[in-house]
């Protein structure tokens, strides 16, 4: 009998350190594709409470994740801002690599909250109301820069961040035109960065072309739907794509004033 | 009356049917069923908190909500049914005095402990296949709606590319209802299960209660998720990798949380996991009858 | 070629750490013929399911060896030619009757209509044709362990080993499981039983053997044991009361002893199996 326990715990033992190589492998390629998400620290452990961290390490991060998530839904009914942005952050911590929750995240920060913050209707000055509310613009930007750093390889976040560039830090300028037109060009960056990736959108590269314009640049724009988007076969997908498209160029042609000649879509002149 | 008897695998299944049967007709496994059915066809319910009118947004939250609600009770309750079916098993049959009878007749300990773990691995199997199958219908109906939704953005779009967002949106639900590496996600949480079966099996042939085997069942599948963690931790000392080496990896089979959040899981990355868990769970099957063979019934 | 035989056979326990080891079995040899019916006897605790479990394998002797028609016990082949039925047997208790034989057969390699028709017979046999398509949960003592008898039955061994088959059986189970035990004999079977019974064991047994702690201290023909070759009892009927004394007169002149005169008496098993046989109500109502 102890014999038989003894080989009994060898055949184990043995076999499972003969294995040890092939883990590592799994490891490393977990590690190379980013699965997992960040380790559990002592700090997010004690944020959100025992159970949470229990569920978290049998390896239920999704769920509680997802658990903080609607906790913090309710801290947004409550009008609790910074609660609510803790358990947001917490959820990005849990799972860096989950494009909603920088994504939504960045949202409730940026749109919900900035505008809350704004018509909220305390015995603040409208000057007050308006830095709390770039406050939480620029916190959400912060927030979805950080989700590029943590989700480089796909589009999403980039085009939430040239988003949030062009509908809220924009407005910010009050209405100052070389303010704006940065940010216009800050979008059309990050869209430009978004349209690269094979699985994005195509509407995001007009985004490009639109944005470019509206910083001033009438020639990189025109220069864009000709070379980025006319001429690029997988952004002209149907008939709807080829009609915007054409319509655009059609209009950017008579502003710029382009030469027959050297047009794209010559003009139809009245037979 | 010199006629050999050989290794069956005739009775093998002989004893993993009978093994699933009485197992199928207990309440116990039948209420943790219905009760994971109930959670998975109520996610659906659960996910649904509104986000604002973002049909964007609520599709991928109610769609990561959805999955992961379904892979977790997919996981503990596929968990609760493979260990304590299994830390049953041995304790009943010494009981009942049922081991009696069946080693009395022409039939190996190996063939016995065999059709014991062929046993509940069936019974986890039908049991994880139950709940895909309803996990499916709840995406299904989940999808039928966010659709539907996303359809009448499309129709009521202003500009045309509104119209073309909302289309991809369209796809995108689609996509992410329907997305094939789900199937990657269940096969390696069954091979864990299977994993914590045969540990248990392997547990109950040298003890005699049950509650002892699920008891240890539990505590390796918690030493297992947190080994990862440790050995990070105590990385340099090789001594340490040889001991935490001998606890299995349970993190390694959980790509449920990355499949949802779009991640890309490669074929081989799931063959080589569910490689090393086979390949494990053999072992302690081994070894299980080797405790098992020299055993006094 | 004995059906059973068992050499030096020794069994120890351990009982724990530094608590010493206890002696189950000591050099036990035993010999059971082929087509006879063996009694081992002894009160409990003095090794008769122990030498059972060495004798199938179920616990491996710490010294000696045993055979089943001469293939050592530690092989599965020694199995393939014996029936068993544990003490107190449960089995699966989700299963009906029907679907254990099921079982049995095809761990024993039946299958198909062989097996059903030798569910068919086994099911008659030992009379559960009423209750065949219940579950074991609802049976009683009795039919387990008539059920477990069939199961023992299901290949069709020579050799039967039955762990008190009696104990726990009320009376008219029990008739019926040693009248199978005697058609069993008939057909050429050897059966193997442990009982502390004593009064069943000598209706059935040829031969029987004592256990006591662990060592065989008896052993031999039931007839040859029990009978008394020094005294001689005469059962009388219509004797008037006069010729009594006539008799013991008689014998005293030839030199003999009278030593106990009196009624017979019926045993209470006769009373009690008579009463319940004549209850009309009982009919079909077995169990």
């Amino acid at each position: 009998m102890v014999r038989a326990r003894l080989y009994a715990a060898l055949l184990i033992a043995v076999p499972a350190w003969a294995l040890l190589p092939l883990q590592h492998q799994i490891e490393s390629e977990r590690r190379q594709l980013q699965y997992g998400g960040s380790p559990v620290t002592r700090e997010i452990r004690d944020q959100i409470g025992q159970g949470l961290a229990i569920a978290l390490l049998a390896g239920f991060r999704g769920v509680a994740a997802d658990f903080i998530w609607i906790r913090g839904h309710d801290f947004w009914e409550k009008r609790q801002w910074f609660k609510q942005a803790e358990c947001i952050e917490n959820t990005a911590k849990l799972q860096p690599r989950s494009t909603f929750f920088w994504d939504s995240g960045a949202w409730h920060m940026a749109w919900n909250i900035a505008y809350a913050e704004r018509i909220g209707t305390n015995d603040s000055t409208v000057a007050q109301a308006l830095t709390r509310e770039r406050y939480w613009h620029q916190r959400g930007r912060a927030f979805l820069e950080r989700g590029v750093q943590n989700i480089p390889n796909r589009f999403d976040l980039y085009f939430k961040l040239g988003w949030l560039h062009e509908q809220k830090l924009r407005r910010d300028c009050g209405g100052y035109p070389a303010c704006e037109k940065a940010e216009y060009a800050k979008a059309a960056e990050l869209f430009d960065k978004a349209s690269e990736y094979p699985n994005a959108p195509v509407y995001i590269a007009r985004d490009v072309a639109r944005c470019l314009e509206k910083s001033g640049d009438l020639r990189a724009a025109y220069d864009y739907w000709c070379n980025k988007i006319w001429r690029a076969d997988r952004r002209i997908r149907n008939n709807l794509d080829r009609a915007i498209v054409e319509r655009e160029i059609r209009r950017l042609e008579d502003r710029l004033d382009i030469p027959t000649s050297s047009r794209l879509f010559p003009k139809v002149t009245a037979k | 009356m010199t006629e050999r008897v050989g290794f069956s695998l005739a009775r093998v299944w002989t004893i993993a049917g009978n093994t699933f049967t009485e197992s199928v007709r207990q309440k116990v496994f039948n209420i943790l069923l219905i009760f994971a059915l109930v959670i998975i066809a109520s996610a659906s319910f659960f996910a649904e908190f509104s986000l604002g009118e973002d049909v964007a947004a609520v599709a991928s939250y109610e769609l990561k909500s959805i999955k992961d609600t379904c892979f977790g009770a997919l996981s503990v309750i596929g968990m609760l049914i493979a260990i304590v079916g299994t830390a049953m098993l041995l304790p009943n049959e010494l009981e009942n005095r049922t081991i009696y009878t069946i080693l009395s007749k022409p039939v190996r300990r190996f063939e016995f402990l065999l059709g014991k773990y062929f046993g509940t691995v069936l019974l986890t199997f039908v049991s994880v296949l139950l709940m895909s199958l309803m996990f499916l219908a709840v995406l299904a109906f989940k999808e039928v709606r966010l659709s539907k939704s996303a359809k009448a953005e499309v129709t009521a779009a202003g500009s045309d590319t509104e119209k073309q967002k909302a289309q991809e949106l369209v796809v995108k639900i689609h996509d992410e209802a329907y997305d094939p590496d789900i199937v990657k996600g269940i096969l390696l949480i069954f091979v864990k299960l299977c994993l914590l079966a045969a540990i248990t099996l392997f547990v109950s042939t040298f003890s005699t209660s049950m509650v002892f085997n699920v008891a240890v069942a539990l505590l390796v599948f918690f030493a297992g998720h947190l080994v990862g963690i440790a050995k990070e931790a105590w990385q340099a000392h090789t001594i340490v990798t040889y001991l935490l080496g001998v606890i299995p990896d349970l993190g390694m089979f959980n790509v449920a949380d990355d499949i949802i959040l779009g991640n890309v899981i490669p074929w081989p990355h799931v063959g080589k996991v569910a490689a090393y868990g086979v390949v494990y769970l053999s072992c302690v099957v081994g070894a299980a009858h080797l405790i098992f063979a020299s055993r006094e019934i | 070629m004995d059906a059973i035989r068992t050499e030096g056979l020794t069994k120890k326990y351990n009982l724990g750490w530094r608590k010493g080891r206890f002696l189950a079995l000591e050099r036990l040899n035993l010999h059971v013929r082929e087509g006879e019916v063996y009694g081992l006897l002894g009160p409990n605790g003095s090794g008769k399911s122990t030498t059972l479990k060495c004798i199938l394998d179920l616990v491996s002797p710490t010294d000696g060896a045993a055979w089943i028609f001469d293939v050592p016990s530690t092989k599965v082949e020694s199995r393939l030619h014996v029936g068993f039925l544990p003490e107190n047997p449960y089995f699966y208790k989700y299963l009906t009757g029907a679907e254990t034989l099921e079982f049995y057969g095809q761990l024993c390699g039946i299958r198909g209509a062989a097996l059903k028709k030798r569910i068919d017979e086994l099911i008659d046999l030992v009379g559960l044709t009423t209750a065949r398509d219940r579950r074991l949960s609802g049976y009683s003592k009795g039919m387990l362990q008539r059920i477990g008898l069939a199961q023992a039955l299901i290949h069709d061994p020579q050799l039967l080993m039955l762990d008190e088959p009696t104990a726990g059986v009320d009376p008219i189970g029990s008739r019926d499981i040693r009248d199978l035990i005697l058609r069993l004999k008939k057909m050429g079977k050897t059966v193997l039983l442990s009982s502390h019974l004593l009064a069943q064991v000598q209706d059935v047994c040829d031969r029987i053997g004592v256990l006591n702690l662990g060592q065989l201290i008896l052993e031999g023909d039931v007839n040859q044991l029990i009978s008394d070759q020094r005294r001689l009892s005469f059962t009388l009927e219509g004797l008037p009361a006069v010729a009594r004394g006539q008799i013991e007169d008689a014998a005293r002149a030839a030199g003999a002893t009278v030593v106990n005169v009196e009624h017979p008496q019926t045993t209470l098993e006769t009373l009690f199996l008579d009463a319940v046989r004549k209850d009309e109500r009982g009919a079909g109502h077995h169990d």
